[in-house]
């Protein structure tokens, strides 16, 4: 490493490598400039002139952030000539700004606010009348309001060189620039509200939150997105039990700000007028509210009935409920029920990866390794579309550090924008284009794999075998569908394997089996959709549905119990690169319970000893009991992301490979879920299909 | 005996002096207020129940901007914002008070709400009979607080039939 530059800020002797910006340096050093184009991790623009600093030896003020440091510069941040010119540039940013803080969202957290407060002068010399320009509506979820923009054009790099979208730019000369977006009047993008967080000023504003409320009304709830396996995290502003907005300024997470459409405006599905709020039960053919105890007795009958004499059981679990929720019911199932016929949709080969890596703990990659790694292969996964955060930070990789990145895909991807190689290849051919590209990768130093649900069962042998013939240290992502996707594997919601993927004797029915089963007894639903996608052989079948919604399941259920969401919940979930994170309740629909305590009150009615059912035992009870979750309590508790690594030897089941199937979902699509977003609905009409040509 | 014809002769003196006063008092215009009988009588800074102000359009004065809310001190004011639309112009600003309730068994009359107003929407008006035997009347909601529209001037909220029917039935 070259040797540390030394400087002197405001006469703190302060040491930095070459070529750290005097603004970065300082604040290393805990010394704050004000800025506001300046953006860490995008590129400089120097456009806003706020954050000039007053250099020893140079005759005029510098601007700090794009001043790389020099050895014995003498650095003045809040000297004379320095709050003057703040002053100064602050009244000609408000020559035009409008004076409606009390209307405008960002009062109250607004970056001009705040500098006008430290420096700003408390009346303008200008007289002449402000120019003004009507609001825009660029797309349901953003809204521009010129006046209000002081062109720092941090949207414009945040959505091209953090998106990779370049949906903005800007148009006309002086007072009358303005910023525009890609399609004239309107925006055909990825809809992720970056630009309206990134924006210093209110000038860009969100569908979902506009004018609402303020921000220091809300209670602040930091929580998991409970769409992709990416595991983002969320903060949502909640007011009087209604979540209002979510986003992550506060960089905490595996996610740091990003979020794509589906952690920041989707939440609306939380108050959808079709949430159900009362247990329904099959009477007369229909299916009518009654109460919780009713329910509960009557499935808890019937539960002990067809268990005391020995009939059929088919459990599917969720790729949505919280690890403690998916070990609580495979425990129900076995213990309780005594089956192993237990399942849940199945969106990548975890298991023959776990298999196949027989240990190698050091080979599951994190979120991290995207942005750290430097080589990646993408193998038959639309990053962009599928995992909005893995390609967030692929690209940010190869904007910091320069990464390589490979893509062998059925169809064009937004990686081929900086990939280094691309190869396009029929659905299950991907091995032969990963091959071709063997002389390339043999030459890098590291790599990581992605790869989506069309590599499978023997093939996901062949590309771990392929790679260790590499003899290059290789990770791994398996791509994976929804927040917890992984953790229901981990947990056991399988027929023949069950917590931390140990064998288990007799394995029971898979999911199209029961489906098949024409003397299924009972189906027991938790949160999952199955008859979207089969339909149901045993017509006598007494179908128990916990949901948010009525479903198609929850359509044929004789019982149907209304659950609460990711988002009125506590507990954990495990993202696509096996990282365990805490949900926290954030608001609450009143009539519906967590599946958890659905499940608990269950086992009481059915007089089952199955353990203590919070959420804090049974948490207790999957660190102490599944292996790879004996993860560190405080880094959970303090709303971090532990890593699991739930392997450590071979796994002897057969993957069944062929029930792998990814619901390739876009941006803008999530399963059954996602049909009940309104915001997410809203733009369906834009661009947002896997593999566009 | 000198000193009982002192006694007297004081006591005298002091009643003639009380009752010099009483008369001259009794000259002076009244100063006593005849409420509940006749009219009381305010300073005009006095802070009593609030008004929410219009403007010189008939529209509502208050952007719901919470400012008020943010001030007081014991928290007594509750506000849900909501935005104009063409159709429905409310306010003059972006958008308005939906909702706006103060919490009269909580207010101390501070007028704190009243100087962070950037709008001199909210007010203190001179109402003070505000005594009831229910406190959950004491939340005295936006409608109940609102200034009268001017003679001649258009109401700003355009009511849809249907919903002033339900309102009607609620009470
Ligand atoms: S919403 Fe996202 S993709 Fe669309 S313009 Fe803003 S930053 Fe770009
Ligand atoms: S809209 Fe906001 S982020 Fe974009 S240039 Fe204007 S002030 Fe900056
Ligand atoms: S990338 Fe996935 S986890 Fe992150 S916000 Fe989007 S849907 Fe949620
Ligand atoms: S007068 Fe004081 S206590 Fe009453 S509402 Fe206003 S700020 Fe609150
Ligand atoms: S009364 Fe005034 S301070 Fe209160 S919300 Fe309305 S405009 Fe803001």
């Amino acid at each position: 490493m070259a040797d540390l530059v030394t400087l002197t800020i405001n006469g703190k002797t302060v040491q930095a490598p070459p070529g750290t910006l005097v603004i970065d340096a300082a604040k290393r050093a805990g010394i704050e400039i004000p800025a506001f184009c300046y953006y860490e991790g995008f590129s400089l623009q120097a456009a806003c002139r706020m954050c000039l600093v007053e250099v020893e030896k140079m005759p005029k003020l510098q601007a700090s952030c794009t001043l790389p440091v020099a050895e014995g510069m003498v650095v003045k941040t809040e000297s004379d000539p320095v709050v003057k010119a703040r002053k100064s540039t602050l009244e000609f940013l408000l020559t035009n700004h409008p004076l409606d803080c009390p209307v405008c969202d960002k009062g109250g957290e607004c970056e001009l606010q705040d500098m006008v407060f430290r420096y700003g002068a408390a009346e303008s010399r200008f007289t002449e009348i402000k120019h003004h320009v009507d609001e825009k509506q660029w797309s349901p979820i953003v809204f521009y309001d010129a006046p209000r923009c002081i062109l720092c054009y941090r949207c414009i790099r945040v959505c091209s060189e953090g998106m990779g979208v370049g949906a903005l730019g800007i148009v006309n000369r002086g007072v009358y620039s303005e910023i525009a977006p890609s399609h004239g009047d309107h925006l055909e993008c990825d809809e992720c509200g970056a630009c309206i967080d990134i924006c210093p000023v209110g000038a860009l504003t969100s569908g979902t939150y506009r004018y609402q409320t303020r921000p220091w009304e809300m209670k602040h709830v930091g929580t998991i997105c409970t769409f992709c396996s990416n595991g983002c995290k969320t903060t949502l502003g909640v007011r009087n039990e209604k979540i209002v907005r979510g986003n992550n300024r506060d960089k905490s997470g595996i996610n740091g700000e990003f979020l794509c459409i589906k952690g920041r405006f989707a939440f609306d599905f939380q108050d959808h007028p079709e949430r159900l709020t009362s247990p329904l039960m099959r009477i007369d053919g229909k299916l009518q509210e009654v109460s919780w105890a009713k329910a509960l007795e009557a499935v808890a009958k019937k539960f002990a009935e067809v268990k005391a004499r020995n009939g059929k059981f088919g459990i599917v679990g969720s790729t949505k409920t919280t690890n403690e929720e998916n070990f609580f019911l495979q425990k129900f199932a076995r213990q309780g029920l005594g089956t192993n016929n237990i399942d849940h949709h199945r969106s990548g080969d975890v298991v023959t990866l776990m298999d196949a890596l027989a240990g190698r703990t050091n080979a599951l990659a994190t979120v991290e390794d995207c942005y750290q790694m430097k080589a990646a292969l993408v193998v038959g996964a639309d990053l962009a579309q599928e995992h909005p955060l893995l390609a967030y930070q692929l690209r940010a990789n190869f904007r910091h550090h320069n990464a390589r990145v490979y893509t062998v895909t059925r169809g064009p991807v937004r990686e081929d924008q900086y990939s280094v190689s691309r190869v396009r290849t029929e659905p299950g051919k991907e091995l032969e284009g990963v091959e071709s590209l063997r002389p390339m990768l043999s030459q890098e130093p590291e790599l990581l794999i992605l790869f989506g649900s069309s590599i499978k069962g023997e093939d996901v042998r062949r590309l771990v075998a392929f790679a260790d013939s590499l003899n290059i240290p290789v990770k791994y992502i398996c791509l994976v569908d929804y927040s917890n996707s992984r953790g229901a594997v981990d947990m056991g919601l399988l027929p023949d394997l069950g917590p931390g993927y140990q064998p288990v004797d007799n394995p029971g029915l898979t999911l199209p089996e029961m489906m098949a089963a024409t003397d299924l007894d009972v189906l027991w639903v938790v949160g999952a959709n199955p008859l979207a996608r089969y339909s149901l052989a045993a017509a006598n079948a007494f179908v128990v549905v916990q949901e948010m919604f009525l479903t198609e399941t929850a359509q044929r259920a004789d019982v149907v119990l209304p659950a609460a969401s990711a988002y009125e919940k506590n507990g954990t979930v495990t993202n696509v690169t096996g990282q365990c994170q805490k949900l926290t309740a954030a608001a609450k629909t009143m009539g519906t319970k967590p599946d958890l305590e659905i499940m608990g009150l269950l086992a009481k009615e059915m007089k089952l000893n199955l353990g203590i059912w919070t959420v804090q035992s049974v948490f207790e009870q999957i660190r102490t009991q599944v292996r790879g979750y004996n993860i560190p309590l405080p880094v959970v508790a303090t709303g971090q992301a532990a890593q699991t690594s739930p392997l450590n030897g071979r796994i002897p089941v057969i993957s069944r490979p062929d029930l792998i199937q990814s619901a390739s979902n876009t941006l803008f699509t999530s399963g059954s879920l996602g049909r009940y977003s309104k915001k997410l609905t809203s733009v369906l009409e834009y661009p947002g299909e896997l593999y566009r040509p | 005996m000198a000193s009982k014809i002192q006694e007297i002769l004081g006591s005298a003196a002091a009643i003639a002096k009380g009752m010099s006063i009483t008369f001259k008092e009794m000259l002076q215009p009244t100063i006593t207020e005849d409420y509940p009988d006749g009219p009381a009588i305010f300073q005009e800074r006095f802070r009593g129940a609030h008004v929410l102000q219009r403007d010189e359009n008939g529209l509502e004065k208050c952007v719901a901007c919470f400012l008020c809310a943010a001030a007081c001190p014991v928290e007594c004011i509750y506000i849900e914002a909501k935005e104009n639309t063409e159709q429905q112009r409310i306010s003059g600003g972006e958008r308005y008070a939906e909702v706006y309730n103060i919490d009269y068994s909580r207010c101390i009359f501070c007028g704190y709400c009243v100087e962070a107003c950037p709008t001199d929407a909210i007010t203190h008006g001179h109402g003070f009979e505000l005594a009831s035997y229910n406190t959950s009347t004491l939340i005295i909601r936006k409608e109940q607080m609102l200034a009268p529209l001017e003679p001649g001037k258009k109401p700003s909220v355009v009511l849809d039939p249907a919903a002033t029917a339900l309102a009607a039935d609620h009470h």
